[in-house]
């Protein structure tokens, strides 16, 4: 007799695992990290028992871990069987390509036996077994190993309940010591693979008709022309829509935080409270919290695009142009995401399993150029390129605007191919072994139900950080005049003082205090040298700014050199902040931010001097 | 003859039998643990231009290996 209050779902990746643990489960769900890498533990309470609870491991390949992030998760379940509280290890197969499932529950197995802890096994999919008529007698299995095996299929729910009757029982009948035969935990690596193959044999039939189904459709999507052209409208779609379809989100997150700084601040008189409410906190967190619509959009979409089978397709497509500056297919949609925005593209590099390729793409991201910069170039190219079009087709100010988009891109391509043939960067790799799973409709609940824990955990995680910044940044700003003048704030003296490093770039205070402040976020560069030229509203109309900055002694050498330091340098705390949350600490944001300011110094300094000397 | 799996086309089959010494110990178990491994039959199924990697059918499942790996896996 056994009672169960506590189980481990475990599988290779793509194996169904994570829909069926949201089927068991439903919305209580916790997502927590291991300690210093990108792998995700899920556990919460079974929607059918409340006093069981289910923990989804990541999906592993093999007990034998190649990468860091795959040992620490090998490490980590291992340490698991030796809890005691843990009751049930349940290991789910992909009923669909069978052998590999079985082999990968084998090695599950065997572990299990050394701790002594109980093990089920699903086979899952039998949607899509049963669909194709191929046989697979889970009942023989079951009975050659002494394991239960429960066909079911997740997606469409045949057979769970059949599973949760039995976890429901608390109480399962099965003398766990006696499972499996013997001799499997005495197995070597190759008599285990000669086990499952010929298990795989008896049991199942090696089918091809979901192969030929799926070689048809890779035809069409990896062919030069349709498979090129394929790419093209799904990029572009999913570009825009970071763009454009999280922009109403966006609008009404706005327009709801004003509302709320509205209502609070109705009460409250003027003064320092009142002006903390109204800047600090309700214009830090409408700052950050903008953000979670473009977050939720393309996490929805980098989920349906992989679920259907695409996103593999997509890397193979990519891999080759990119593996020339050390990245590989999978760094494509972060980097195009950090286009739009730093952020998303930062949570996009998570489906790069190379702990090297994934580092690398974490370090090209930031020099994306991101939306943010857009105000920055936006004001300082109507500053210095006239209005005037070559051969009236080519206008000089889109040449220009299109010149720092590739700069920044081509910037990005080179850090990471002088990085990856460095030590600098992590020497854990990972072979391009993708399995192309086959394509199927993306089960739709799911994917919605985890992009908005993406975006919740982005305002839970990075929210305090972002926070902690812009209060300190405000404080500054803000005294010891009480706001009434930001040139004679600390932020100004901390301005001034620092007007040495910025004079060799022609740079004078303001421009510094403004640099200084913008490291909180790019777009916040205009707002602040509009209040230092005493322009109001001057994110939002640039003409007289422009006018200011044209009036002043800015020369097109220094403007030059300031669009350099914004296409380079790392100032955005959200990003850094979500750098922090997924890399597990604060070394990766530092490097990066580091290693940019530097670069983008340097840049500046030298593109003042070669202008100057022309 | 024995010759890389890199080397076959969309369609050719050929039985997998050993690995390059060059290619690196942990590849050769990642690639075991997916099927690669000798007396195992694979057939290239797509060989896109430009240098993309291919794609493999191994048991029931379709891998993409690009040129690095590929090349280390001999067959006949």
């Amino acid at each position: 007799m056994f009672t169960v209050s506590e189980i481990l779902l475990i599988g290779t990746p793509n194996s169904g695992k994570s829909l069926l643990f949201n089927k068991l489960t439903g919305l209580s769900q916790k997502v927590a990290n291991f300690p210093g890498v990108t792998v995700e533990v899920l556990s919460g309470i079974a929607n059918f028992n409340n006093d069981l609870k289910i923990i989804d491991y990541p999906g592993i390949y093999s007990m034998t871990p190649i990468s860091t992030d795959e040992k620490v998760a090998v490490e980590n379940f291992r340490k698991a069987l030796g809890d005691e509280n843990l009751d049930l290890v349940v290991c789910v197969m992909d009923a669909t390509r069978f052998e590999r499932g079985l082999h990968f529950a084998l090695q599950v197995v065997q572990e299990c036996q050394a701790k002594k802890k109980p093990v089920v096994l699903l086979a899952n999919m039998m949607d899509v077994i049963s669909k194709h008529k191929v046989p697979l007698d889970c009942k023989g299995l079951s009975e050659a190993l002494n394991i239960p095996v429960f066909p079911l299929s997740a997606k469409t729910g045949v057979g769970i309940s059949d599973f949760q009757n039995e976890i429901k029982k608390k109480v399962v009948d099965l003398d766990f010591s006696k499972q499996c035969i013997d001799d499997i935990q005495n197995m070597d690596k190759a008599t285990l693979r000669k086990y499952s193959h010929d298990l795989s044999k008896k049991y199942s039939e090696r089918d091809d008709i979901l192969i030929k189904s799926q070689m048809k459709l890779d035809s069409f999507f990896l062919n030069t022309w349709t498979g090129g052209i394929t790419f093209f409208a799904i990029m572009y779609i999913l570009f825009q829509s970071i763009f454009t379809w999280a922009v109403p989100a966006m609008e009404a997150i706005e327009g709801g935080v004003e509302w709320l700084s509205l209502i609070t601040l109705a009460n409250i008189p003027s003064g320092v409270a009142h002006d903390f409410i109204k800047d600090a906190i309700f214009g830090g967190i409408g700052a950050f919290v903008v953000f979670a619509p473009q977050i939720f959009v393309l996490t929805l979409i980098m989920g349906l695009l992989e679920d259907s089978g695409y996103l593999a397709r997509a890397a193979v497509i990519c891999h080759r142009p990119l593996t020339l500056f050390g990245l590989d297919g999978k760094s494509f949609i972060p980097m195009l995401s950090g286009v739009a925005c730093a952020i998303p593209g930062v949570y996009a590099a998570r489906t790069i399993a190379s702990p090297k390729r994934r580092w690398l793409t974490y370090f090209a991201i930031p020099l994306m150029p991101c939306s943010a910069r857009l105000p920055v170039y936006a004001l300082l190219i109507l500053t210095f390129i006239p209005n005037k079009t070559y051969a009236g087709l080519i206008g000089y100010q889109g040449l220009a605007f299109l010149g720092l988009y590739l700069f920044g891109i081509m910037s990005g391509l080179l850090v990471t191919a002088i990085f990856s043939r460095t030590k600098l960067a992590p020497q854990s790799d990972l072979p391009f072994v993708l399995e192309m799973t086959p394509f199927r409709m993306p089960s739709i609940m799911p994917i919605i139900r985890s992009s908005l824990n993406q975006a919740k955990s982005f305002v839970t995680k990075a929210g305090p950080i972002i926070f902690i910044v812009t209060v300190a940044i405000w404080a500054l700003g803000y005294f010891p005049n009480y706001g009434e003048d930001l040139s004679s704030s600390y932020l100004s003296h901390i301005g001034r003082a620092i007007e040495p490093i910025f004079l060799p770039l022609g740079l004078e205070w303001k421009y510094g205090v403004a640099i200084l402040v913008s490291f909180l976020a790019r777009e916040v560069f205009v707002g602040t040298l509009g209040t230092l030229f005493g322009i109001e509203g001057a994110d939002e109309q640039v003409t007289g700014l422009v006018e200011s900055i044209q009036a002043s002694d800015l020369t097109l050498a220094s403007g030059v050199a300031l669009l350099v330091f914004f296409a380079i340098a790392m100032q955005c705390v959200s990003t850094l902040a979500v750098l922090k949350k997924e890399s597990g600490s604060w070394k990766l944001p530092v490097k990066i931010f580091v290693t940019y300011s530097i670069l983008a110094y340097l840049g500046a300094l030298l593109t003042y001097n070669l202008i100057s000397v022309m | 003859m024995e010759k890389s799996i890199w080397k076959l086309k969309a369609g050719q089959k050929c039985v997998i039998t050993e690995y390059h010494s060059e290619l690196s110990p942990s590849y050769q178990t990642r690639l075991k643990d997916l099927g690669f491994h000798p007396g195992e039959e694979v057939q290239c199924v797509a060989s896109p231009s430009l240098g993309a990697p291919k794609l493999y059918k191994i048991n029931n499942a379709i891998f993409a290996l690009d040129h690095q790996v590929a090349q280390g896996v001999y067959c006949e």
